[in-house]
């Protein structure tokens, strides 16, 4: 999972879910209007505008003591036909994980288990119970025909959509907040006795909940160990990351670097010993007294080169506008770990030209504006240089940035924990409004469709869709099965085969609308973040869900209120 | 005032179709009828006549095919007309994990009434159908006769103009069914309107003032119960006991206005009346037993 994503920019956001809601609502208005003309002349667009006008009223004449009303009921319902049961299972797995996680991992990935497991455990548990639930209140209601009372009363049928949804996305809220309470202290726990040999559980406790956030241990003189700050491991990180180009052997810029012959080309790679290198450009704001950087590359040898040491990086910096370059002292780079480094705002080195040891200020002489337009800010530009020749060094955009303050791990794994909550409102949403017009089982399957589609699915949907995806459509797909015929095979230029590949192209257009009106659900899991030691950002992510919730949110409740208002609920 | 419609019914038709849109059943067939303000009115008919859709069509929970419904002069189809509507359906469709209490706070709120109002009229309630012993037990516990109590306690809890009670009477005791009547007539007393439907023809009669009577979805009869009862040719007369040369002189008396007797001897009480002296005497005098006459013991 990457930890860079662009992010959400709420005015276009807006501005599709516009495009795309308004769309919907003004064929569906005119195709409405079309057919209730065609049926009923011109007394059914009468009757279809009275319909809209009626529900701009019921939209507008909400009571939230009636939808709370509702609420409280489904509250009240999950609670007394025993769905917080659930907290029994979570209990259990709670008790025994421990046994099966690995101790002899790193602390630090002892600790991405341990978070990954809680928070995977309080998804896992949380959305089937929230699926059922949402999915057969309604269909059960009517079944049963408590509903038929409540309709009887002033209620409006939107309010019944609404409480519903209300109510049990408060039921996800409390399950998902105290799982998420005993998921937390329970990873606190399990961290290993190694990362904090000195402090209780107690204290550990404490400091997690940011009651100690500048705790470190005092160095124990009789084991010798060093001093080590704790507050390091269980904080998340902020990264602020650049934008990235190469330079090649030649000291031409080139967008991508080398390729070692991995088919994965997430990272890479620059050779060592030449004028390679990679530039980042990290947009910088107000002067610090000091910049962290921090880095994950990968290295890729070509010789065994020296023993027992890993290879050797260098950082310059650069001011093209002062065509002053600053090389930093060389490190040898931690592999499958981060290499930290600090700049401190004086900066010296030994300038070659001058030959002589040279100060300079961080922000006033190496921060320059970059008038690019991708990027028009300030900007501070880091070259990374392999030093071994004959080696290389792979990275991405994502593998270096610059480290903000820290943030509390216990603002992040909370952070993580709402993502969850919103993924519940979400599945809530979906499954009351397909439970006002299908059965309870029908609407399950049609919410567990949509989870799949949005989550399991969309990476080989997305490569049907784009054609990456080798031996066509279904169609063709079953050709190529039928007929044995390889995928990297063309087919023939028949007219049967034209047909077939016509026929793929609606179905696939389909499946195209079907992707992009599914949203991508992983948004929702920033679980990765955490476990990762990461902050989740909320431009990058919590917004995102939020925006993405509240947006299907409302046609959820359009589709919902018309569902429940022009079924006949007595209907035989 | 008095004959002021509540409900305006026109013309009204309802035809169930099937999944593809095809008639299944046609319920009801063009029916017509007003029901008056602080009349107790009875929609009779067998099985299918129509009687429940004509209720359900009225609540707003099926469409019409054809006509209108008016109620309290509004459509059946603008939920605001059910601030003033109670309804008891044929089975009390409550949530059965719910208690008494929190039965009438549910639907109290659904009247956006306040705490303190839903309180005291939920208090009110309970006491009037007779649960003050289990206001707290969940509904799912309660015998049949139980949760039609707190059903019709639900169709009162917004203080009603107009009240539907569907089979009002099944599932409940004679005594029950006393009560639900004796309710029927203080609500009538109290300005209320009252639609029922019912099978029990007594029960009907005893409460209601003008009926209707359904058959294979169309209106068959319409008027007050005692015009609709009535026996034109016939004339009644209650006396104090008569001896038989008594009655010989009555027939001789009536033989003079060319009329005759038709039948005489002693008026019997019904049943109901029997049973409901019964029980308030066994409440009387607790232990007391049937002790069999001379002549049933021999």
């Amino acid at each position: 999972m990457t930890f860079d994503r662009d992010p959400f920019v709420l005015l276009t956001g807006l501005r599709d879910w516009l495009l795309v809601f308004g769309g919907f609502v003004g064929i569906i208005f005119a195709a409405t209007i079309l057919v209730a003309l065609g049926i009923y002349g011109t007394s059914g667009p009468v009757a279809v505008m009275g319909r809209v006008w009626q529900g701009l009223h019921d939209f507008t004449h909400l009571s939230p003591r009636r939808i709370w009303a509702i609420s409280r009921l489904t509250i009240l319902e999950a609670w007394r036909r025993k769905a917080l049961w659930v907290f029994a299972v979570f209990a259990f797995l709670m008790m025994f994980a421990g046994w099966f996680l690995d101790s002899e991992l790193r602390a630090d990935m002892q600790l991405k288990n341990a978070v990954s497991f809680a928070l995977t455990t309080v998804l896992w548990l949380t959305i089937p119970v929230l699926l059922l639930l949402s999915c057969w209140g309604i269909p059960e209601d009517i079944r049963v025909r408590s509903l038929h009372t409540v309709v009887t009363k002033p209620v409006r049928r939107n309010e019944i959509v609404m409480g519903r949804i209300l109510g049990f996305s408060t039921v996800s809220a409390m399950i998902v907040a105290i799982m998420g309470v005993v998921g937390y202290v329970w990873v606190l726990r399990q961290v290993p006795e190694d990362d904090h040999p000195r402090l209780s559980r107690w204290n550990r406790m404490c400091l997690a909940v940011g009651l100690l956030p500048n705790a470190t241990i005092e160095p124990d003189l009789e084991k010798g160990l060093p001093e080590i700050d704790v507050t390091a491991k269980k904080f998340c990180r902020m990264p602020v990351y650049g934008t990235l180009e190469f330079v090649d052997r030649e000291g031409t810029i080139a967008s991508k670097g080398l390729n070692t012959g991995d088919i994965w080309e997430f990272r890479s790679y620059i050779e060592g010993g030449t004028k390679s290198a990679a530039r980042y450009k990290f947009a910088v704001n107000e002067p610090v007294d000091q910049v962290k950087l921090e880095s994950r590359f990968e290295a890729f040898r070509t010789h065994k080169g020296r023993i027992g040491q890993s290879l050797l990086v260098r950082y310059v910096l650069v001011n093209p506008k002062k065509s002053l370059r600053v090389p930093l002292p060389s490190f040898e780079i931690k592999e499958f770990s981060f290499n930290e480094q600090f700049i401190k705002r004086e900066v010296s080195y030994y300038d070659e030209d001058l030959k002589d040891t040279r100060t300079v200020d961080l922000f006033k002489d190496l921060v320059y504006f970059d008038d690019n337009e991708k990027i028009k800010h300030d900007v501070l530009q880091v070259e990374v240089q392999c030093l071994d020749s004959g080696q290389y060094l792979g990275m991405s955009r994502p593998d270096f940035f610059i480290r903000l303050p820290d943030r509390s791990f216990l603002v992040g794994y909370f952070k993580a924990v709402l993502g969850i909550w919103l993924l519940t409102v979400f599945i809530v949403s979906i499954g009351v409004t397909a439970s006002t017009f299908v059965k309870g089982p029908v609407a399950t399957l049609l919410t567990f469709s949509v989870l799949l589609v949005g989550q399991g699915f969309r990476e080989f949907m997305i490569k049907l869709i784009t054609g990456e995806q080798k031996g066509g459509g279904p169609v063709e797909s079953w050709y190529r099965l039928v007929t044995h015929m390889n995928d990297t095979l063309a087919l023939p230029d028949t007219v049967s085969v034209q047909i077939m590949q016509g026929i793929d192209k609606v179905l696939l257009s389909g499946l195209w609308l079907t992707q992009h009106l599914i949203p991508d659900l992983s948004s929702f899991l920033m679980s990765p973040y955490v476990a990762n030691g990461f902050d989740v950002p909320w431009g990058v992510a919590l917004f995102r869900s939020l925006a993405m919730t509240i947006g299907y949110l409302i046609p959820c409740l359009l589709v919902g209120y018309y569902s429940l208002t022009l079924r006949e609920l007595e209907a035989k | 005032m008095e004959n002021q419609p509540v409900i305006q019914i026109k013309n009204l038709t309802k035809i169930y179709r099937d999944f593809w849109g095809r008639k299944k059943v046609r319920a009801l067939n063009s029916l017509s009828l007003d029901v008056k303000k602080g009349e107790v009115f009875g929609l009779l008919g067998p099985n299918g006549s129509g009687k429940t859709t004509t209720m359900k069509l009225l609540l707003g929970l099926l469409f019409p095919t054809e006509g209108e419904i008016t109620i309290l002069g509004k459509p059946a189809s603008d939920v605001s007309k059910n601030e003033w509507i109670g309804y008891l359906p044929e089975e009390s469709y409550l949530y059965r994990f719910l208690n008494a209490e929190e039965t009438l706070d549910f639907y109290g709120r659904l009247f956006d009434m306040s705490p303190q109002q839903r309180k005291e009229r939920s208090d009110q309630l309970i006491e009037l159908v007779g649960l003050q012993n289990a206001r707290k037990r969940q509904l799912k516990e309660y015998s049949k006769g139980m949760t039609r109590r707190i059903g019709l306690a639900q169709a009162l809890i917004n203080n009603p103009d107009l009240i539907l009670l569907d089979e009002p009477t099944s599932g409940l005791d004679p005594l029950g069914s006393r009560d639900m009547k004796d309710l029927i007539v203080k609500l009538k007393n109290e300005g209320k309107t009252v639609v029922m439907c019912s099978h029990l023809l007594a029960d009907v009669q005893d409460v209601c003032d003008r009926i209707a009577i359904l058959y294979a979805g169309e209106l068959k009869e319409l008027g007050r119960v005692e015009d609709l009862l009535k026996e034109q040719n016939e004339t009644e007369l209650l006396t104090s006991k008569l001896s038989p040369a008594a009655i010989a002189d009555v027939e001789a008396a009536l033989a003079k206005h060319s009329a005759k007797l038709i039948r005489h001897g002693h008026p019997t009480n019904s049943l109901e009346d029997l049973f409901l002296k019964t029980v308030q005497k066994s409440q009387e005098r607790p232990g007391q037993r049937y002790v069999p006459t001379a002549s049933e013991k021999s």
